[in-house]
């Protein structure tokens, strides 16, 4: 393919991939999954019952690993056999997968309430009805975006793997990524706003999450409408990042050309990961300056 | 009937390299800076999420990058250090997108709690831990360690797939040979590549018990055991996934 079209469609990659970061974070958000979800869990065993909604069907890479599965199972299945336009397919694919994961999401919450019924913790079956869908929306789009970055690269940038096994690659490094970034936000921000600002959480406060919202009692979409500020686009970035670095050293310098040209892009490679090296030291050294430190150093202060 | 000694015997070398494909991985993820749960409430430096996730995550991140390159230049350095620089490639774009959200989300600076000083800046770290935490953030030397650790991942998985891939791509006697663009032996040589390096990311898991911050962490000094576990465990693994890679060759795919 030519390099420019070839560059077109590594964009509309990484537009899609930055959308399924986005919403894999914001699906998590609302659901409460992955690490963040402990705080959920254990809040009702320290006293504070919560109207917030509480499933972790699995670890995020693996819940998302098996819904970009089915999503992209069924997507192959319409087009190869029952001759399906393939956008139409990815479609469909992804409503499979969001109904599916909807009903995990409702087994797991109402199992994990359950469970929870010494603590005196409720089952609101109005927080059932209103989440749900928006669990499965956010898993709508997650599915379809990532069904679209592993269509794409099959058909047009010819990557060998096979659609269904590369969406379940994705589908696995979507949800490690924003298990990563975005639940920080939520978990170590949202979830403690009664907290000082600018401070890890202390032990001692751990299931102390916040239960009342600007009216009266919050729950996973008041979660949600704070997340999508700040964790949930920083999350698209970084998997939009992951997809599109990745691939572009490999299309700049195409390996196919010369074992030199591959040497090339592993070095370009090199040089992106130094790069983000520094800023990383660059933000430390700055936040260091302007936060300052949480202690005084005694052992100066005897000797000055 | 499949001739197994005349299977096994031309890929000595390649079970060989799957054996230490193996125990690179185990190593590899002792090197990534993991915080688990704690590390999603700024309790504990690290990535926020659990060993096996982020370790399988920038795996896959490498597998991916080695099995497209594999598919188009099949030079042993050149495969192995795009499934290196893939694995570093998602654990960068990660940690830097972690560091925006931890210093200004939620408005901590990256610190270690493991050392006073930070090995390579020279940073003063224990003053910088807020009361009632294990430290938050990623500091230099947590991403230079998990770059690190994503390397050697990156290289131990495109290593096993690379063996795989020329133990299916082999000329056995009276054999035509798999092509190496062949959809169902890329297919099953991934399958076995990702679940050959789930299973030694869970091997070192044990040594890590839920956090690690990289090779100035204590917890460091425990990867020989799980290096020789990992070997170990990568003997049979290896010689399975060189009988059912190869007899797949010897059908002539699925």
């Amino acid at each position: 393919m030519e390099p420019l079209i070839s560059m077109g469609v590594l964009a509309l990659i990484g537009a899609a991939a930055t959308i399924a970061g986005a919403s894999e974070d914001l699906e998590s958000d609302v659901g409460s999954q992955s690490n963040a979800n402990s705080q959920v869990q254990l809040a009702p065993q320290m006293g504070y019952v919560h109207r917030i909604y509480n499933k972790a069907i699995a670890g995020e890479p693996v819940s998302n690993g098996l819904m970009c599965t089915v999503g992209s199972t069924g997507a192959l299945v319409l087009i190869q056999h029952f001759g399906f336009s393939p956008l139409f397919a990815l479609v469909i694919g992804a409503l499979i997968a969001a109904m599916v994961h909807g009903s995990y999401s409702v087994t797991a919450i109402m199992g994990r309430e359950a469970s929870q019924a010494r603590f005196k913790q409720p089952i609101y079956l109005d927080l059932i009805r209103s989440h749900t869908p928006v669990i499965m929306a956010f898993a709508f789009l997650t599915t379809f975006s990532v069904e679209v970055v592993s269509y794409l690269l099959v058909t047009s940038l010819a990557h060998p793997f096979p659609f269904v096994l590369l969406s379940f690659l994705w589908g696995v490094v979507v949800g490690s990524v924003g298990s990563a970034t975005g639940d920080v936000h939520l978990g170590a921000e949202r979830q403690f706003q009664q907290q000082p600002f600018g401070e890890g959480l202390n032990a001692s406060q751990s299931g102390n999450i916040v239960r009342k919202a600007e009216s009266g009692l919050r729950n996973g979409i008041d979660n949600l409408w704070f997340c999508s500020k700040f964790g949930g686009p920083m999350t698209g970035v970084s998997f939009g990042m992951v997809v599109f670095l990745g691939t572009w050293i490999i299309l700049v310098f195409d390996p196919a050309k010369s074992v030199a040209y591959g040497w090339l892009s592993n070095l370009l490679g090199l040089l992106i990961v130094t790069v983000l090296c520094i800023w990383n030291w660059h933000i430390e050294k700055e936040t260091r300056e302007k936060y300052g430190p949480f202690k005084e150093d005694k052992g100066e202060e005897v000797s000055a | 009937m499949i001739d197994l000694v005349g299977l096994i015997a031309p890929n000595i070398l390649w079970i060989i390299a799957i054996i230490i494909g193996g125990t690179l991985i185990s190593i590899s993820v002792h090197f990534i800076s993991v915080g688990g749960a704690p590390a999603a409430m700024a309790q504990a430096t690290g990535i926020g999420t659990g060993t096996v996730m982020l370790a399988a995550g920038a795996g896959i991140a490498g597998i991916i990058a080695a099995g497209a390159v594999m598919d188009l230049n099949q030079n042993l350095g050149v495969v192995l250090g795009a499934g290196g620089v893939g694995a570093m490639v998602m654990l960068a774009a990660t940690m830097i997108v972690a560091t925006w959200i931890y210093a200004y989300g939620v408005g901590v600076m990256p610190v270690s709690a493991k050392v006073k000083y930070d090995p390579i800046t020279k940073y003063r770290q224990d003053l910088y831990v807020s009361q009632g935490t294990e430290g938050h953030g990623i500091p230099t030397v947590a991403f230079v360690s998990s770059l690190l650790g994503g390397l050697l991942g990156g290289l131990g998985a495109a290593l096993a797939y690379y063996a795989l891939m020329k133990v299916g791509t082999y000329a056995y006697s009276g054999v035509i040979p798999l092509d190496v663009h062949n959809l169902d032996l890329v297919a099953v040589v991934a399958t076995f590549t990702i679940g050959f390096f789930f299973i030694n990311s869970v091997i070192p898991s044990y040594n890590i018990v839920g956090t690690i911050e990289g090779f100035h962490d204590p917890k460091f000094k425990r990867w020989p055991k799980a290096a020789v576990a990992s070997f170990l465990a990568s003997i049979p693994l290896g010689i399975v996934a060189v009988i059912a890679v190869g007899a797949l060759a010897f059908v002539g795919g699925l």
